[in-house]
This record gives C-alpha cells, structure tokens and sequence, in this order.
C-alpha cells in the first residue's frame, strides 16, 4: 500500500569528518542534534533532524523498553507484597518507628492487614490475596521492599515518581529514554503514556518533555474513550480520500526534492521530506497499533476485560512494535490518585483497586514471556510512595514516604529476588534503603544508560533524570 | 509540601582536583616543611581514605556542605561552623567529631586512636597544607581579586571600541562590519559567498524586519531597483520596514522569548492566570516601534515603576510576569522554599537575560566557575525580596476611587437585602407587605447601582518596592539556614571590590542603573549578540545567555565590541538593524561551498549566509499572510483560538506550554517552554508537524482561501500556478514545477475536495515555503 522511500539519506561524512571523534557522549550529540547540526553517527541518515531515530545506548542493554505500570495515590505495602506478621501481635500499639510527628495519622495504632497472605513460588514469596493472579508470577518478579521518596504529598510525590523532581519543570523517564535511546519505530510515538479516564495528578507532566525538544513528550491516551484513529490530533484527514492524500504527498515530495537540489546540502531538508512521509506512514501505523480488534479470543481472554488489562494489551502490541516506553497509569472510577481511596478503607478500596488490574497484569507477564519479549521489556510497578502500617479511623492507612515496595521484571533484574526491607512493621526502609533517584538511576541502567551522562544542556546548565543523586542498585542486576 | 533546594551540576567540565601530590622533598629546610611531611604523611591519606567520599568536590552528595580539599574550607566549615579553629584541637569541631562526641564521623567506624592523636597534633601545628596545588578557576580559598578577575576573562573586561581592520577586498567593504568579517575569513583562506539574489534578499528581509513575507508589488518594486542600484534598493526597503509597527511584533516575540513571557498558568504552585500580562508584550512592541532609547528599553523594564520621568510600571512586567510560586501546605519550610525559587527566578532571567551570567549557580554555593560568590547572589536577591508584585491601576486615583467607592455601595446594598432575606428565611416564614415593599426597593437599589457602575480601571502586572533590608546568605540555598549579611549592591565582578551600597528602598533602581552603566561590559554586548544572532542565524557568541567561563568564545570578539560601541554611542536599536542589514556580511547568499564546509562546516567565520528554518510564528504569520486573510489588529489581550487570524504573537501562552490549544500548536513546532529566559530555539523536525500540515482544519481552511484567492486572480491554471509561485516564494515556477502542478490540478475529480485546494495545501506545506534562503 505503500511506497518505501525511494531516496537514500544523503552522506553525512563531511560533517563527521569535521567534527572529529570529540563528540563520544549521547547529552552532547544530542543538544547539536537539536540545532539540526549534527546527524547520529550510527544511522548515517539525517537524525539530527530526526530526533527518534534509534541511538546507541552508553553500554550493552539488558532491556531494551519500559513498560511502567503506575500506581497513584500510593498502595499499601503491607495489604500487597511486604508481608509483616508482627504486625498482628502488636496491632494497636505505637512502636517508636512510627510514632514520628513527620508520619501522618499513626494514633491508632499498628492495623493488621485485613488481607490473608500465602506463600508462592519457588521463591515462597508472601503476596497478598487481593493480588492472586500477579502472585503466580512471583518467581519472575524483583520487589524492591526498601523504597522511600522525599515528601508524604501526593503531586509532589507523584512527580518525584515520573520526573525525578519534586516541581513539574522536568523531562519524564520516558522522554528521557527516548531523548536518549530514540525509538525503534519511526511510524509511532517513541513514548506512550495510558490510563483509564482520570490522568494521574498532575496529568501531563508525568509524560511531559520539559525543556527537551518536542519529540521526546509522551502521547497520551485514554484507554476508556480511545477510538484508534483519534490517538493523536490531526491523525486523519476527513476530508480526503487515502488515494488523494497519496496523491498530494507525492506531489509535495517532488517539489521538495526539486527545493533540495537547487539548495544542495541542507539535512533539515531532507529530514523534513522524511518526517512528511513518516507523518502519511503514521495516519495508518497508529490505528493499527491500538486496533485491539486484531487479537485472537484467547489473547483477549488471557487479559480480561477491565479497563486497566485493555492498557496492558495495548502496551504489549506498541512496545512489540519497538514504542521505547509506555507508562500505564491505574484508575478506577475516574480517580487521579486511584490508591488514595485507602485513607478511609483499606479492605474495600484496595481490593477492588487490585481486582481491577491482578488479571490484566498477570496476563501481561504472561503473554510477554510467551513472545520471547519478557527478557528485553523491563516492566516496573509501583505507585509514588507506600502506606503506614498504622490506622487511619478504623479501616484506613495515611501516606507512607518512609517505606513503600515496587516490583520490577524482565529485562536485566534478577527474577525471583526481594531486595531491601522495611521495619518490622512495615514502616520505615531500614535495610539497603532505595530512593526514588536510585530506582531511574538503576531503570536507566537495565536500558544502557549511564544516568550520569544522560544530560541536556538548559538553562545555564546540564540537567539530569537523577539530578545530582542516584546510584544504581547493583545488587538486582541479573 | 516541602520542596527540596535547587541542586546545581555543571557536568561538562569536571571539577576533579587532583588530592595526592607527589612528596619529592625529603630533607626539610624549614617547620613549615616538616609540618607538611607530617601532613602529607599522615593526615592527608586518611582525608583521602575516609572523608573525601562525602566532603569533596568528587562526592556523590556533599554532606553537611562541607569540604575538606583545602586547608581555607576546613577553616570556613560547613553547615555546622568551622571544621578546625587555628591551633585549637579542643575547640575543633573536627576532633569532636573524630571522637564521636556529638557528630560521629567518619560514620562507617571510629578511627584508631593513634590517628586521631595525629589529628589532634596536626592543628596544634597550625595545619599546615601544601600551597602549590592545582587551583580550579575560582579559588577556593574564596579570595576573589576583583581587579585580577576583571581581566582575566574577556567578557569582564571593558568594551572597547576596535578600529575595524584593513583588508584586501576592499569593494566587498560596505561596512566596519565586513571588515571585521572578511579580515577573519582572509586569515583562514575563505571567501565570502556571492550576493543573494534580490528575491533571496527581499524575501530575507522582510521576514528578519517584519516576520512577513513581501507581497509581489513589494518584490518587484524591491527587484527593479536592486537591478540598478543595491545599496539604494536594501537601505530604502530597511528603512521602510523598521519604520512600519509590524516591526515591534516581530522584534517584540524575540525580546519575548528572553523575557520568558506568558499568560501566567505555569501549573503546580504557580497556576495563577496573568490576565494583564499582554500589556507588557504591547509595553514591548511598542517601545521597539518608537525606537526607545536601548538604555531605557532595559532600565524602565526593572525599575520602570521607580523612575520620576518616562515612568512606566508595565514595562516591569519584564520580571513580574515571572513564576510567584506559592507553598502547598504552608510549613515554613515549604513557605522559604517557595519564596526562594520566586527571587531565583528574578535573578536567572535579569542575570542571564540581560547580562549573559549565570548568577543563579550561586544561590547554594560560590559560583564553580564564574566570579560570582554566593554573598554576591544574596546581594542581588536582597533587591527583589524587597520588591512585591501587584496589579498597578493604569487610571488616574479619582478613577480608581471613584469605581472602588462604587464597588463598596454595591456590597452594602447587597449586604443590606441579604440580612433582610436571612432573617425572614431563619424565621421560616414568608415576608410581610413591609418587608416586600423593602425587599423591591434594595433590589432596585442594587441593579441600579450595578447599572451605574464605572468600568473597571484597567491594570497591569507590576513591581513595587516592599521594604530595604539586606537579606543574608542562606547556606545551601536554605533561607531558614542563614549565614553572613549580604549588604544589596551590584555584582563585584562587574562594579569592583566595594560597590557603593543600594540605599533608595528595595535597590533596583540602582541596580537598574549598573546595569546599562556604559561601563558594564556585559549588557552592551549581550544585547548586540542576540540581535546578531536573529539576522545571522547564529550569534557571534553561541551561548548567548552565557558569556561566563563555561560559554562560547565569540567566534568575531572584536566585532562584538564594535556593535556593542555603537549601541553604546547611539543608544538606538533601530540603527543596529541598519548597521547589519546594509552590511555586505547580511547580504551573502547561503550558496553551498564544498571547500568552505570542509574547513568549516560549522559557518563559523560567516563565509555564506546561514540558511533558516521559520520560526512558528513567521510560518503561521505567512500563511495567513498569502491567503489573503491575515488580520493585522495589534495588541490587547491574547487567544487561544489556534484558527484566530491575527498574528502569532497574540496566541495565548502558558508557563507550563500546556493548557491551551495554542500552546499545543506553538510547542509542536519548537516555541520554547517560558519557565525560563530562552536564548535560542531549537530546530526539531518530527512527523507531528506534518500530520498538522496535511491533515488540520487550520491548514484546510488556509489553502481554501488561497485557492479562493487564486482563482479570483486569473482564469488558466498556469497564470494561477505562476500566481502561486509569487505569493508564496516570490518567484516564478521552474518548467517542471510549473509541469507538475498543471499536472495535479488538470486531475479529474474524485473527492469532494477541490484539486486547487489540495495543490495549495501541498504548496503550503512545502519546504521552501518554510525555510528562508
């Protein structure tokens, strides 16, 4: 249906040759990428101007994408997967690790989990009940049980999650990966972000770009209301048929290449003859991308049939279309910080909070590793911080910063490890503690990126993901 | 919420210091020399071994802000206070700490007692420490010789005016500029590419003066002169266009991008709406349309409110458009966090968007790289945290008493018939005759007066001094954690060692005044170099918000300084444009020269003219312009309507670039985030762009009325085709283009879309219609 573009990128060598061997680092190339003065090495080809194109990562990646399934609002650590048993013979009391003026709502007293835990694996790990289909997968998953992030305030903590920074003035993980790694289909947006009606507070600076360039922002769909055609604004053309849209983009690519010829060497205008059919090339990549109706019964089956499990699928078919990071929020009920409903009641709220994404999680576990994809896909969960072990009224949990756990699986962590700790009760990371900085730091790393060369001059100076923090933690690399 | 302090990496120069010297000297001729064996021996390798992980400037996290590399930042301290007192072991913070009483350091174990006794003996010694050591850029020992410094970096040093240098070619000479351009180029065995074509230079010039693409009359008008007499042709057209108001809309956006300026809405703690805001932009057009004097162009938008004559309190909406965060939650943490990122954001954009100098680096430490000490940022800061933000009435004070005298009637008439009604209502009964015949008569009362109302005065976001205390450095940025005072007064690197103090409350008037002082040798410069970049296309010194250490070196350093004399010595932004558009240098052709790219690809001695892609303002301007329907109203309050047919200019933006539609489309095709003052655009070319050229409403209804347009201008589709051609590139069709389009629109139909409208939009679309040559 197609033409492949007849024309070969033009030679870059020139260029190259003048600018030497000196320009070894992805921050560098990048930001003269940007300007359009420079092309990546690698492809030859004009990316410069073409800012997706893939580009070599700082070392040999373990994953190749990210799929970051995100929790706002803040599940419970100990009603998930950080089983604490003391917590029923202490229940009511106020241990000093929890008795801190600077942790919220811890009068009551330790809560036990309304939930019952069992054992599964081969590793034995404990997993709560709310989470049955995820708990057959343990023996794939790495918990990181010992993280904690700056404040107990759900924006700030939010963004903290997805920029690294406490203000929304960042880049996201996923415009950084892609500034960083490009993407591996130019018909489709490097950096997918989904979720079901509500948008994580904070909305689209969780997948915004900031002050990188455009390319690298996160498209966001809606999962509930999405129609495959509408994914992006001006996707289709209502007006024309796909015959005469053929037609005028072939005429314009004629006279653009008459333009190139008579102005000779200028790479922006060859990347813009490239965008322009990469545009024409998207109008039908981008619908069948999020055309659900093309799996089979029992793929869709294998996922169900909530909402949260339709944003699995969908981050399934795009990074097996080479997308570099779809992040796929969780809501229920149009709620922006789903896990918040546990303040007034941890049993009803976070069981159905579960229930509605278990299946749609497992399934995705599942189905990746059926495709041979689980082993370069890195697939992280987690919301932007814990809860405390303690009650709020009678049924609920206040925000944690102290301690919360995210899993990781796939790509480059060890399967079937449980990393860290908290207290006895849950509250607090005490053991191989891991801040949010480490974890991007230790994301970027899984990717082949080096979070300390990752930069991009703005501003006067050069930001970074981790900022000036961040280690990579090395003791869940596989 | 708490909201941690601003971290600061300049990662592309590293700061490593080399820690262990070799020791080559084994006899001593002096104590002193002992004293630096013991040191070396046995003090330095523990540093080394067991304090350098978290106290130098190699550490992952710096802790407790201190650093123990020199002798000078053991002295100084850190966060706690001085590290050691001169030959004071038992004063000494450090012993406290090697012992474990009160700090326990280091924390992974007590170190043996024998070395805490070397400790212990070592500041009794007095401390010694080699001198001889690799220095960084600043000292470390924090003692700035103002005069050395001064010179030791060529933008602190003063302009001078440079007598443009002879060269061969002297026809090529039109100006000193030329000069100054050709004797580099010589040097480097290249040429200067041709003349551009007069389409090339009308198209060129239209759209750097104006942001409009010339309408055939005005390319032929151009053309036929150009034929006979250039110089005649170009300065004629220059004149013309700097005089016409278009003029200050397109300087106006660039001015903008340095001024950061939006329509408020920057998100998360800073969502407020700046509804006024566009009475600083047209502050802006129109004070470049009327040529004000560069002088008061900067110092009326710092201290516009503060001045007796030309008194202008819009004008300093240059600074009060910027973020006023507020605290979420209200601790005082959160409530000093704000507060301090509100006067980093003050400093940033007057520092480096006036003067090209990072200040902000120094808001948690002495600047790494740049003269610019910590005490000198709270100098600064001290200035604008005594300075508010408010709304200024633009009315006389009887207008602005009468309307609130007005407003207060209208809420006692109300408030009278709401104590009536709740008081019938708390009695549950319906209301009596009397109490009817009341109810009627406040009601009439009150739509009277609202009636009557005076209009609101109309206002304009402003500065106004607060107070005129000193603020004190906040160690690490932390405005709860404060050290020495810092007295208000300009920066030292640029008024020398003792800067007379800010007296006149907050200071900004004075600091207002250092700053376009003829002898600040950085404003001038600044200035020039960003106008130079918008004609050029790259400026003379490619980081144009940072002439510090860590920025470019001017590619053309005494060019530079011949266009900062000039602005100096005519005070006019007008004729700059003049001095560089009848330059010989403006007027090359972007001509390819294979030799030329080879030995520099990167254009940086100007042997052609760059060529450019149009920002998105000119683009969208243009099309609007060659269909016909552009709508040149100026000023007043913007739109977020992306189909609005006025200039891009009046768009609607956001702080945060994403709440309005018209922020979608600007960011799309590279329009800068306005949280910070923007140097320069960027270039990126993504498939998005074109899925908004082939498929919007917007681009749709563009090439409709072009269409329109063409067939209302002729009747044979070639005229039409040659017709288009005209308007969009100021030429005419080549053969096979003119082939190719005669081709398209002889189609037989198919679709509902007319050929015509299809083969507009694809000439809309096109490259040439986007780039400038």
């Amino acid at each position: 249906m197609f033409h492949r573009n007849p024309f070969a990128p033009i030679s870059r060598r020139e260029m190259i040759s003048r600018m030497g061997a000196g320009f070894g680092t992805i921050g560098l190339a990048g930001v003269l990428a940007d300007s359009g003065l420079l092309g990546a090495e690698k492809s030859g080809s004009p990316a410069g101007s073409a800012p997706l194109l893939p580009k070599a990562p700082h070392f040999a990646p373990k994953a190749k994408r990210v799929i970051q399934l995100f929790m706002p609002g803040g599940p419970s650590q100990v009603d998930t997967f950080d089983h604490k048993p003391a917590l029923a013979k202490h229940a009511g009391q106020r241990p000093k690790i929890v008795d801190r003026k600077t942790l919220r709502n811890t009068r009551n007293g330790l809560m036990v989990s309304p939930f019952g835990f069992k054992q599964y694996g081969q590793s034995g790990k404990w997993v709560s009940d709310i989470f049955p289909q995820v708990a057959q997968e343990v023996d794939e998953l790495c918990f990181v049980h010992s993280m904690h992030t700056d404040i107990p305030e759900h924006a700030g903590a939010i963004l903290m999650f997805n920029l690294g920074h406490l203000q929304p003035s960042r880049p996201s993980l996923g415009s950084w990966l892609t500034y960083g790694l490009g993407s591996e289909n130019q018909n489709l947006p490097g950096f997918v972000a989904m979720s079901p009606r509500a948008q994580p507070r904070g909305k689209l600076a969780n997948w915004g770009n900031a002050f990188l360039p455009g390319a690298y922002a996160g498209t966001y769909v809606n999962i509930a209301s999405m129609k495959p055609d509408q994914i992006m604004k001006d996707l289709k053309n209502s007006r024309m048929s796909l015959n005469e849209q053929r037609q005028q983009a072939d005429l314009l690519t004629r006279l653009n290449r008459i333009h190139l010829e008579r102005q000779q060497q200028n790479q922006q205008l060859e990347a813009g003859i490239q965008a322009m059919e990469m545009a024409f090339r998207m109008q039908f990549a981008v619908p069948d991308a999020f055309d659900l109706t093309r799996e089979t019964k029992k793929t869709l089956d294998l996922y169900g049939s909530s909402e949260y499990a339709k944003g699995c699928l969908l981050a399934r078919r795009l990074i097996e279309r080479g997308v570099r990071c779809v992040q796929l929020s969780h809501s229920i009920d149009g709620y922006d910080i789903a896990w918040d409903t546990g303040h007034g009641d941890i049993e009803g709220g976070h069981a159905k909070l579960a229930k509605a994404c278990d299946q749609g999680i497992a399934a995705l576990i599942k189905d990746l590793r059926n495709r041979g994809l689980l082993d370069e896909t890195l697939v992280v969960w987690g919301g932007e911080f814990g809860r405390a072990p303690t009650s709020e009224g009678k049924k609920g949990r206040d925000h944690d910063h102290y301690g919360f756990t995210v899993w990781m699986c796939g790509g480059g962590v060890k399967p079937g490890f449980s990393y860290g700790a908290t207290d006895e009760f849950g509250c607090s990371a005490v053991e191989n503690r891991v801040h949010v900085h480490d974890l991007h730091a230790t994301i970027l790393h899984c990717m082949g990126l080096d979070h300390e060369k990752l930069t991009y001059r703005y501003s006067g100076r050069d930001y970074r993901l981790t900022d000036v923090s961040g280690n990579v933690i090395q003791d869940i690399l596989a | 919420m708490i909201v941690i302090g601003k971290v600061c990496r300049l990662s592309l120069v590293s700061l490593a210091v080399s820690v262990i010297l070799p020791f080559v000297v084994p006899v001593f001729a002096t104590d002193e020399d002992a004293g630096i064996d013991f040191f070396e021996k046995k003090i330095r390798p523990v540093l080394v071994e067991h304090c350098y992980e978290c106290h130098s400037g190699d550490a992952k996290s710096l802790k407790g802000g201190l650093l123990l590399e020199y002798r000078e930042q053991l002295l100084k301290g850190g966060d706690s206070g001085p590290a050691i007192i001169d030959r004071k072991p038992a004063d000494s913070l450090l012993m406290e700490s090697l012992r474990w009483e009160g700090l326990e350091m280091p924390p992974s174990g007590k170190l043996p007692q024998r070395v805490i006794q070397d400790f212990q003996k070592w500041i009794q010694m007095g401390a010694p420490w080699p001198s001889s050591r690799k220095t960084p850029l600043i000292d470390s020992s924090k003692t700035y010789n103002w005069k050395d410094l001064q010179q030791a970096h060529w933008a602190f040093r003063p302009v001078r005016k440079p007598e443009p240098p002879q060269v061969a070619a002297e026809d090529w000479v039109r100006n000193g500029i030329d000069r100054f351009v050709l004797a580099r180029l010589d040097a480097a065995g290249l040429a200067p590419a041709p003349s551009a074509t007069g389409i090339d230079l009308v198209r060129r010039i239209y759209f750097d003066l104006v942001g409009l693409p010339p309408g055939p009359e005005q390319v032929a008008r151009f053309s036929e002169i150009y034929s006979n007499d250039p110089d005649r042709a170009v300065r004629e057209l220059v004149d013309q266009l700097l005089e016409s108001s278009q003029y200050g809309e397109r300087w106006g956006r660039h001015w903008l991008d340095v001024a950061r300026y939006s329509d408020g809405f920057g998100g998360f703690n800073d969502n407020a709406a700046m509804n006024d805001a566009w009475r600083y932009r047209d502050w802006v057009v129109s004070s470049l349309n009327r040529d004000l004097p560069f002088e008061d162009f900067i110092l009326l938008q710092i201290a516009g409110d503060l001045v007796t004559e030309k008194k202008s309190p819009v004008a300093t909406g240059f600074l009060a458009l910027g973020p006023t965060y507020r605290s979420d939650g209200g601790d005082p943490d959160s409530v000093s966090q704000a507060k301090s990122e509100t006067l980093d954001d003050r400093i940033d954009t007057l520092s480096r968007g006036l003067m090209g100098i990072t200040a902000s680096c120094s808001r948690c430490h002495d600047h790494k790289f740049d003269p610019i000490p910590q005490l000198d940022y709270y100098s600064l800061a001290g200035v604008f945290n005594n300075t508010a933000v408010h709304q200024v009435p633009l009315a006389s004070q009887e207008e602005v008493d009468r309307y609130n005298d007005h407003q207060k009637k209208i809420q006692e008439a109300n408030k009278q018939l709401q104590q009536l009604n709740n008081g019938i209502k708390k009695e549950k009964r319906s209301p009596n005759e009397k109490e009817k015949s009341q109810q009627t008569q406040l009601q009439q009362q009150l739509d009277q007066l609202r009636k009557n109302a005076p209009q609101k005065y109309d206002t304009a976001h402003a500065l106004r001094d607060s107070g005129s205390g000193n603020m004190k450095v906040a160690i690490r940025g932390n405005l709860r954690k404060t050290g020495e005072e810092a007295p208000r007064r300009f920066l030292r690197i640029l008024a020398g060692e003792h800067p007379p103090l800010f007296t006149g409350g907050s200071g900004r008037l004075e600091l207002a005044r250092a700053i376009v002082d003829s002898a600040n040798p950085l404003t001038y410069r600044v200035f020039v170099n960003r106008i130079w970049q918008h004609h050029i296309g790259r400026a003379i010194v490619r980081t144009p918000s940072n002439f510090g250490k860590l920025g470019e070196s001017p590619t053309h350093p005494q060019l530079l300084d011949w266009l900062a004399s000039q602005l100096l010595e005519s005070g006019s932004i007008k004729q700059l444009h003049r001095l560089i558009l009848n330059s010989s240098t403006y007027r090359m052709s972007t001509r390819y020269n294979g030799e030329s790219f080879l030995k520099d690809g990167d254009n940086r001695l100007l042997w052609r003219m760059n060529p450019r892609r149009l920002d998105v303002e000119a683009w969208r301007d243009a099309l609007l312009a060659v269909s016909g329907e552009l709508d040149p109203t100026m000023g007043g309050p913007p739109s977020e309507d992306i189909n609005m047919k006025r200039r891009t200019l009046y768009f609607k933006v956001s702080r945060g670039g994403d709440r309005f539609r018209s922020d979608e489309l600007l960011r799309m095709f590279d329009f800068p985030l306005m949280r910070a003052t923007v140097a320069q655009r960027p270039v990126s070319i993504v498939p998005q762009q074109y899925l908004f050229m082939l498929n919007s409403q917007f681009m749709g209804d563009r090439a409709r009325a072009l269409a329109g347009r063409l067939k209302a201008g002729a009747d044979s589709d070639g005229t039409r085709i040659e017709q288009a051609y005209q308007l969009l590139f100021a030429r005419k069709p080549l053969a096979d283009e003119k082939e190719l389009g005669l081709k398209f629109v002889g189609q037989k139909s198919t679709g509902k879309v007319d050929h015509w409208e299809k083969y507009c939009q694809v000439l809309l679309s096109s490259n040439e219609f986007l780039y400038l040559q």
